[in-house]
């Protein structure tokens, strides 16, 4: 096993002999520190029938680990005084926490023992699977965030867009026999990405990961077939004040050469108060208080989500205007937008940088999606030769069209 | 870092806290005024004037604006509470100085009739989107049941009504009556000149009028009413809690908000073991939220209709134990902790800086530097914590429930 140092500039990468990929990236600027780790475990990931699995072993595996019962676990996470981090992704579970760097070896033995040694008890497994009922259940009460995970899954192909919340019957029927079933299979180390970012010794980090996480290399599972979009117009009926429109287009994903023309088209779109969307559909018409759209990429598949919510009267042509604004970007985009676009860009990515926690989490997406990660100074030079043209050629070839609409509210909308 | 203050002849406070070893700069305008200055006629007048302070001068359009903050990258935006309305942008260094410069212009707005009318529409979307975030609803109406009469109790956004009675001419007086330089505070943090800011603020805003302004401050005991409401639709309960506390100004505040997170943080509190970690509540949760002269500890659980009536003994529960046994050192400690790191990690961005050096001056016109909060905070003691609940007694408090139709 040697140390595997070589990166862009300022980069710390080890991996293990078991495959664990370990990677680090120093800040200067910081007293805190920020750890995560990617565990192959994702909404797609599971075996059929266990929508929402992901979401009740998240929770489990913080209910008791090593020799801690769930209280000292979370005692002892809090007497560190971690700022804890839990997700789940199409792709991923992903744990983790930002501290004062200081404590960072002791948290780092809290996690081993979450991510190997969860106590798994099947007392705790009902609580964890009622709270992520209960969790679904009370998305009917923020239907805002309901028509954004409906589109998702309207939108990809089977397995990807799969709820990361869960699906009520399959909740209903998942038992500790399979989520530990799961745990054991899906926590692959082989597969796993520990990241690190800010105030940190990589060689202590190494030491410490080594010691706690060395094993056996295990084979990956592979993704299982992708199925088809169910794709078009879908509407949920809700009582309430608005309709919640989600609407969603396929584009190129992030490993694509086109990628960074991508992202400049929808920033054209939706980057800043300047841009199409805001401009045409609030500050024009005033249809919607909230509206925006962003890039959404998987390995797999990537495409642009757009929310918006209006009164019912409204929802019609708010529906007409952003599918319009999309249609209309290929026809036209001028230099000033392109500029805007880039600069946005730039400088939220620099902005971003100053996080410890963005930055950990950023550079472990990285190398899962691209198989490395990309500096700074990369993706600035690859924002900066984007031009009017090359956007515009990109958008010829990609046109944004073929939209997955889903609607939430008291009315319907027509979609052509 | 290092700090630095200046204040006009027409009273407009300039700070800025310089770190040169950040990448990027923040500045703020913080102004004091909020829905506790209105009036029942021009309730959510502070909200919408926000939104209006972005549609330009006579001058600048509202998409120029928005151009003009676009060009420079910034993530720019406002918010308006009960109390404050603060204008911000988060940039890179070299366009920290465009960025001010835009902002002094636009606290000077046109207000045009024009613009007045489209935003209204944006304003009544926003109220409809959070009538349709219940969490949000209930915690707003709470607010106003527990104030009872209190300005504190005013709607920030204002009501459907009220915004469509409103006036272009009454937001203008209500813009002249609050937006005077002696109201406001221009705050800077990160990597910036300090020199240069002061010298945009002197040129640019130097001919703002002084004048008075006033705010009336009393404290809001709290009416501690009970009420539930019925919406239709709903899936599940939403319940909030208020009760009195110390205001901004009380050097209580750090053991009030210790106090909240010992009870009510999302994780490892007492509200967490007793009815998350038992999956009677997904949702529970108590903090202390500290305003100009009074203040109010604020509990929003989630729960099944089913369960109501054993989360509300539980929580009942909870802080009679509180009253009786009070808090351990334990629980004290581990509350310090959660709170230093949080605050500790927040104040690395310009942005998260900025956002506690322009309320610390506005609440109590000085400089605390990240050590002053933090040794405040690690000061605290049990005994503290005990002479609070003593006080305020958190276990007496409003209740506003807002739920689907009970079955009968």
């Amino acid at each position: 096993m040697t140390k595997g140092l070589v990166m862009a500039e300022n980069f710390d990468k080890y991996v293990l002999k078991n495959g664990m990929v370990l990677l680090g990236e120093p800040m200067e600027a910081v007293e805190s520190v920020a750890f995560g780790f990617m565990l192959p475990s994702g909404a797609s990931r599971l075996p059929k029938g266990c929508c929402g699995a992901s979401n009740v072993i998240a929770n489990w595996i913080f209910r008791g680990a090593g020799d801690k019962n769930s209280r000292q676990l979370s005692d002892a996470i809090d007497g560190l005084g971690l700022v804890r981090g839990r997700s789940v992704s199409s792709s991923h579970i992903a744990v983790g926490a930002a501290l004062e760097a200081g404590n960072l070896a002791e948290a780092l033995d809290l996690y081993a023992d979450i991510v190997l040694k969860p106590s798994l008890k099947d007392d705790q497994f009902e609580i964890a699977r009622q709270l992520a009922i209960d969790e679904v259940l009370s998305l009917d009460d923020d239907p805002r965030h309901k028509v954004m995970l409906k589109l998702r899954e309207q939108f990809y192909p089977d397995p990807l867009g799969r709820s990361t919340l869960g699906d009520i019957e399959e909740l209903k029927a998942l038992t500790a026999g399979i989520s530990g079933r799961i745990i054991k299979d899906k926590f692959n180390l082989s597969q796993t990405i520990f990241s690190v970012a800010g105030k940190y010794d990589f060689d202590a980090v190494c030491h410490r990961i080594e010691r706690l996480f060395d094993s056996e290399r295990q084979d990956g599972s592979e993704l299982a077939a992708l199925g088809t979009s169910v794709g078009k117009y879908t509407h949920l009926d809700n009582d309430g004040e608005q309709v919640h429109i989600g609407l969603m287009t396929g584009t190129v994903k992030p490993t694509d050469e086109d990628y960074y023309n991508a992202r400049v088209a929808v920033s054209v779109l939706s980057g800043g108060m300047s841009a199409r969307l805001f401009t045409e559909v609030r500050e024009k018409r005033g249809l919607c208080y909230a509206i925006g759209a962003r890039y959404h990429g998987l390995k797999e598949a990537a495409g642009v989500m757009c929310y918006a919510g209006t009164t019912p009267d409204k929802a019609q042509e708010t529906v007409d205007c952003i599918v319009g604004e999309f249609n209309r970007l290929g026809e036209g985009i001028s230099e000033e937008e392109i500029d805007r676009a880039k600069v946005g860009l730039k400088s939220t990515l620099i902005l971003q940088s100053e996080s410890s926690g963005s930055r950990s989490g950023a550079i472990a997406s990285d190398y899962y999606i691209l198989g490395r990660v990309r500096s700074l100074d990369e993706i600035k030079d690859k924002i900066e030769q984007t031009t009017v043209d090359s956007v515009l050629a990109f958008l010829r070839e990609n046109p944004f069209g073929d939209f997955t609409i889903v609607t939430i509210g008291p009315k319907q909308v027509n979609v052509k | 870092m290092e700090f630095k203050s200046e204040k006009l002849s027409n009273g407009l406070v300039i700070i800025g806290e310089i770190n040169k070893s950040a990448k990027s700069a923040a500045v703020g305008f913080f102004v004091k005024t909020g829905s506790r200055d209105e009036t029942e006629l021009i309730n959510g007048v502070s909200h919408f004037l926000e939104h209006m302070l972005f549609k330009g001068t006579d001058k600048l359009s509202a998409l120029e604006v928005n151009q003009a903050f676009d060009r420079t990258g910034a993530q720019f935006n406002a918010f308006t509470s009960e109390e404050n309305t603060v204008y911000y942008a988060a940039v890179l260094p070299e366009y920290l100085v465009e960025v001010t410069e835009l902002w002094t212009q636009l606290i000077r707005p046109a207000l045009r009739d024009e613009d007045f009318n489209l935003e209204k529409n944006v304003i009544k979307e926003e109220i409809a989107m959070y009538k349709d975030l219940p969490s949000f609803d209930v915690m707003d109406r709470c607010r106003t049941l527990h104030f009872d009469g209190h300005p504190c109790g005013n709607s920030v956004l204002g009501s459907e009504e009220s915004i469509d009675n409103l006036t272009a001419g009454q937001m203008r007086d209500y813009f002249a009556s609050r937006y005077a330089p002696n109201n406001i505070v221009l705050a800077c943090a990160g990597d910036f000149d300090w020199d240069q800011i002061c010298s945009i603020a002197a040129n640019s805003c130097g001919d703002w009028r002084q004048q008075t302004v006033e705010r009336k401050l009393e404290h809001g005991e709290g009416s501690k009413k009970i009420e539930r409401l019925e919406k239709a639709n709903l899936a599940r309960e939403h319940i909030c809690l208020m009760s009195a506390g110390v205001s901004a100004q009380d050097p209580r505040r750090f053991a009030a908000s210790l106090l909240g997170m010992i009870v009510g943080d999302d994780v490892g509190s007492r509200f967490f073991w007793e009815l998350v970690d038992k999956a009677l509540a997904e949702a529970a949760s108590m903090q202390f939220g500290a305003m100009d002269g009074t203040g109010a500890f604020c509990s929003y659980i989630r729960c099944s209709s089913e369960n109501v009536t054993k989360v509300l003994d539980i929580v009942r529960g909870v802080f009679d134990d509180l009253a009786r046994n009070g808090v351990t050192e334990d629980e004290l400690a581990k509350a310090q902790n959660k709170i230093l790191s949080a605050l500790v990690i927040k104040n690395e961005l310009p942005m998260g800086r900025l956002v506690d050096l322009g309320f610390n001056w506005t609440y109590l016109q000085r400089y605390q530097t990240i050590e002053d909060d933090v040794n405040a905070i690690k000061a605290v003691t049990v005994d503290d914590v005990h002479s609070l609940v003593e006080q305020f007694r958190p276990g007496e408090f409003t209740q506003l429930s807002l739920g689907p139709a009970r079955r009968t």
